[in-house]
């Protein structure tokens, strides 16, 4: 038995060794941040949730000091990287992502998380979304495209994100208002773009930004944007409004959120890193590139984009 | 299920002349089969929490489930039927444990000692943090496994831990547990001593 | 012709010190990675991702590059030493790589396993460089009919790979791609077995079913044995293969490179479902199927070749369309997207230097493969010394970081410490653990590919018999499931007979 005993009495002697560290005292607000701050990702690497969020923590990390490494949690439509987030200790020290998709699941009762349990630092990216068809669709125009589903009923199909998503409520008005095409659920990205440019459906429903690659070679076209107005990237697309069905209001956001109960200090030092990351050149070219510049929306305003939004969704899905 | 599989014996064993001895050995060969029937029948009572209808066209969410677990039933009772008529038979168990070498003994206090600390492990994980944790898990196991000298197995498991730390928490920046209130300020602690916070 | 004149570009650009060491440091990176249990490749790439944000666009991919090199076939050393696959591609090499080493054959399966690897990794490779524009035009008019038709091909290889009863396979497949059910459904965003707990939302992750019952089990083995890891004594048969030896399984190799060149541009299906296709195809095709599983050497030269010759293949719709079909390219996306390179055919005109700096560093990396692979691999037997318990120690506290790693998820170290209690009860009884992995890998997939499929035709499923290239696939698999029970049908005939003879001579 001996042995144990030794052995024993070395891992409590190590214990005793690392108790004075016991007292050292929690963080002080004053010297935020004075360790690595976590950035949960709330989906896989390669996204646009990732994308935003790898470059976004790149050019926080001089600003503040400090390192920001990623961690990508993804599960449940950014939900798992939520509850993780949410659960973390409000110090400022964890920080994620929040974006549209997720808000949408919420009116499908994915996850268990609501607006109420973050405070968003800032909506950094937006985006309406567009129908594309490959170059060589016969469908060449809105007006085509609409004329042929409006005589065709269900017989177009759309590649989407899901059931349940804002791609499904935009044509769900789109059916309202006499268009209807059938909903073709891709849950992989990278196969719900290859659709229509095999040609194995007709259009997709898309922000640019996923697809930028493939509008720049010239393999999809822009037929329509879901928005009040144009869009400055694409000023000869024609809005739905103008192509007779109004719809607006479904942009694909994203966001930089920490735990609701993180204190002021903490969230005004972030907002300010995160507002000059997005005055950057860089980040200006990342989002040139992506079609989702705009001008970052913070405080109330942003917390009320996502009630908002959870709110439109699950009117319109009937719960 | 286990003693019905014929516990360590050669997979190649030459059965035995007859196994038909009575009632206890066929319930246990006839449990595993069987449990997945009941399984397979009882799963899809269980698998939506929702009752509000599914939004869209198609088949539904519960219908590649429900197939699947049709098919499993289907294939559990074909597994039940075959040993039901190989023990009328007296043949012997098809299945056996992964062949042991001759010779070899199979400490199963053991095995399960090792089981309890492995889930033991990972569910202190979140409480108490990974290195504490780590340090702790491998000092035991080494003990376990019959390494006794104090002074191989306690550095082990702290240049073995610190390593660790440094590779998956330093280098490769993965967000690691630190365990929760007191913990938490060891590990935080710990890892700024170790320069990798 | 124009291509070899990019190319030799490409090497010239590949072999300047910068870039070459970057691939050397990515293989290295790889290799190690992967035949670290727990640890796979898609972890260790996730993983260099910051690192690339240093790095020229072009080095970024050459790291990764290196890294996928590396970690598909790092994985087979633990695999074919420990028994523990260091990631679910070596999953075969544990069926006829370890009983060679406990045969005291180590060195020899190590040497198969490099040299298919190797050659499968490298014609994938050339394919990338010669053939990637007509490949990805033939991968685009895959959709998702044929997606599912290869996917039902993967699931029937279990039948191949299946010992005895065919039935118990099955149904192990069957729990698997149940348990790949768990969590929100790919068209309806409806939570499936999640019994009211939000982490199972998130689904379970294949890498960490596979981590659990094939690690724990392995560990928990090793302390209720206390055995000997350390290599035997090597006789005349430890030696490395002769060239001869290779020749003898040229057509094993041959045949997982083919298998494994195809399935590597199918999205989602990869290197894993592409090794056992081989193992299975090869059970039948080398006319030794009966002692499969004994440490045969062609069914350890053709899932390696295979599960190298993905590597490539998978590249092809990445560079040529911007479409990553896996885990592993869709990383790749990543780092060139972050440095503002979109890749796709634009890419091949805008800076062609870039895209033959890749074939050719993947030319490179699979080469150099070999000597990082034999010098991991005499580190690994270095490390087998240690004492067992040291190693099995380290073997969990790996697997509890790989799983976590998957997702950064702690729930996932749950599951995946659930099913290594599960592994163990089944490898102490017997119940195939392969088949359930494969269900939970390809399970998911057969799913969305069939709900989309029926999506998208109007819920007609004959479109399955119909398009040609998904009833052609069917009818393969189909027949590939018959001709994988014949044997075993055959000899339940002639056993049947034997019986009735007996019995009609009443003798018994």
């Amino acid at each position: 038995m001996a042995p144990y005993v030794r052995t024993a009495a070395l891992l409590v002697g190590t214990a005793l060794l690392t108790a004075p560290f016991l007292h050292s005292p929690a963080p002080a607000q004053a010297d935020y941040p004075s360790r690595p701050i976590e950035t949960i990702v709330t989906f896989g690497p390669g996204g646009g949730a990732d994308l935003m969020g790898r470059q976004m923590a790149r050019l926080i990390e001089p600003l503040l000091g400090v390192s920001l490494p990623v961690s990508n949690v993804a599960g449940a439509s950014g939900n798992a990287g939520l509850t993780r987030l949410k659960t973390s200790e409000p110090d400022g020290y964890t920080i994620g992502t929040l974006i549209s998709l997720t808000v949408a699941s919420w009116a499908s009762n994915i996850g268990d998380n609501a607006p109420e349990d973050f405070r968003i630092i800032a909506v950094v990216q937006s985006s309406p979304s567009f129908l594309f068809v490959s170059a060589n669709s016969p469908h060449q125009t809105v007006e085509a495209l609409f004329e042929h589903a409006r005589e065709n009923p269900g017989a177009l199909t759309v590649a989407t994100s899901g059931y349940g998503t804002q791609d499904d409520v935009t044509l769900q008005l789109l059916a309202e208002g006499g268009v209807e095409m059938a909903n073709v659920p891709f849950e992989a990205p990278a196969e719900r773009y290859a659709s229509p440019i095999g040609g194995h459906t007709d259009v997709i429903y898309e922000e640019p930004g996923d697809v930028a690659q493939f509008l720049k070679s010239g393999q999809l076209k822009a037929l329509v944007v879901f928005s009040r107005e144009r869009h400055p990237e694409f000023p000869d697309v024609p809005t739905s409004a103008e192509a007779g069905i109004d719809i607006a209001d479904l942009d694909n956001f994203r966001t930089i959120a920490v735990p609701a109960a993180t204190p002021d200090a903490i969230v005004a030092r972030l907002e300010e890193a995160v507002l000059s990351a997005t005055a950057s050149e860089e980040w200006n070219a990342f989002c040139q590139q992506t079609y989702t510049c705009i001008e970052p929306v913070t405080g109330e305003a942003a917390q009320t984009t996502i009630t908002a939004f959870r709110d439109l969704i699950a009117k319109r899905l009937g719960n | 299920m286990n003693r019905a599989a014929g516990g360590d014996r050669l997979s190649e064993a030459p059965p035995e002349p007859s196994s038909r001895q009575g009632w206890a050995p066929l319930a246990l060969r006839l449990l595993a089969p069987a449990s997945f029937l009941v399984a397979a029948l009882v799963l899809p009572a269980f698998m939506l929490n929702t009752t509000r209808p599914f939004r869209g066209s198609g088949l539904g969410p519960a219908a590649w489930p429900q197939a699947m677990l049709a098919l499993t039933a289907v294939c559990a009772a074909i597994w039940l039927a075959q040993e039901f008529l190989a023990w009328r038979r007296g043949r012997e168990a098809p299945l056996a444990a992964e062949a042991a070498r001759p010779g070899e003994a199979y400490s199963y206090v053991k095995a399960v000692i090792g089981l309890v600390m492995i889930v033991a492990y990972g569910w202190l994980l979140p409480v108490a943090g990974f290195p504490i944790v780590t340090a702790c898990f491998i000092a035991l196991w080494c003990i376990l496994g019959g390494l006794r000298n104090p002074f191989a197995v306690v550095p082990l498991s702290l240049v073995g831990t610190g390593v660790l730390l440094w590779v998956f928490m330093g280098l490769a920046l993965m967000p690691l547990n630190r365990g929760q209130g007191v913990f938490d300020r060891i590990s935080i602690a710990l890892l700024q001593m170790l320069g990798i916070y | 012709m124009e291509t070899f004149e990019l190319l030799g570009m490409g090497f010239q650009s590949a072999f300047a010190l910068g870039a070459f060491l970057t691939i050397v440091t990515g293989l290295l990176v790889g290799v190690v990675a992967g035949a670290l249990p727990g640890i796979s490749f898609v972890n260790a790439m996730a993983m260099s991702l910051p690192f690339t944000y240093v790095m020229t666009p072009t080095n970024a991919m050459l790291f990764l590059g290196g890294i996928y090199v590396g970690g598909v076939f790092g994985g087979s050393i633990s695999a074919i030493m420990i028994n523990v696959p260091g990631t679910p591609a070596s999953l075969p090499a544990c069926w006829d790589g370890y009983p060679m080493t406990q045969k005291g054959e180590v060195r020899r399966a190590l040497s198969i396993a490099i040299t298919a690897s190797a050659t499968g990794g490298l014609c994938s490779a050339l394919l990338l460089a010669f053939a990637a524009a007509p490949f990805a035009t033939f991968a685009l008019r895959f959709s998702q009919p044929e997606f599912f038709a290869a996917t039902v091909l993967g699931l029937i290889s279990v039948i191949a790979i299946s010992k005895d009863r065919p039935v118990i396979s099955l149904l192990s497949m069957l729990i698997g791609i149940t348990v790949g059910t768990v969590g929100v459904d790919p068209l309806y965003g409806i939570a499936r077995f999640s019994f009211g707990v939000p982490a199972m939302q998130s689904g379970i992750d294949f890498v960490v079913v596979m981590i659990g019952l094939f690690a724990i089990g392995e560990v928990i083995d090793l302390l209720a044995t206390n055995r000997d890891l350390r290599p035997k004594k090597t006789g005349s048969k430890g030696l490395p293969i002769g060239l001869r030896d290779l020749w003898r399984i040229k057509g094993a190799i041959a045949r997982g490179t083919g298998i494994g060149c195809l399935l590597g541009v199918i999205p989602g299906a990869g290197a894993t479902p592409g090794a056992v296709i081989a193992y299975g195809v090869e059970k039948q095709a080398s006319g030794r199927g009966a002692e499969f599983g004994t440490g045969v050497e062609q069914g350890l030269a053709a899932p390696e070749a295979a599960k190298n010759a993905t590597t490539g293949s998978a590249m092809v719709p990445l560079l040529t369309l911007g479409i990553p079909g896996s885990a592993a390219t869709a990383i790749m996306l990543a780092a060139m997207m972050l440095h503002g390179v979109n890749p796709g055919p634009l890419l091949f005109l805008s800076d062609p230097s870039m895209v033959y700096t890749i074939f050719a560093a993947m030319i490179i990396a699979n080469l150099l493969m070999i000597a990082a692979g034999i010098g991991v691999a005499q580190c690994f037997s270095t490390l087998m010394r240690t004492p067992p318990a040291v190693l099995a120690a380290f073997i969990v506290v790996l697997s509890v970081l790989g799983a976590y790693g998957v997702r950064n998820n702690i729930f996932d170290v749950y599951v995946c410490l659930f099913f290594g209690v599960i592994g163990w009860v089944m490898k102490r009884t017997g119940f195939p653990s392969a088949p359930l992995v494969l269900g939970v890998i390809l399970g998911p997939l057969a799913e969305r590919y069939f709900m989309t499929t029926l999506a998208n035709f109007k819920q007609d499923w004959t479109v399955f018999f119909t398009r040609p290239i998904s009833g052609t696939i069917l009818v393969l698999a189909f027949a590939f499931g018959l001709w994988s029970l014949y044997p075993g049908m055959k000899s339940a005939a002639s056993s049947l007979a034997r019986r009735r003879r007996l019995a009609s001579g009443g003798e018994r």
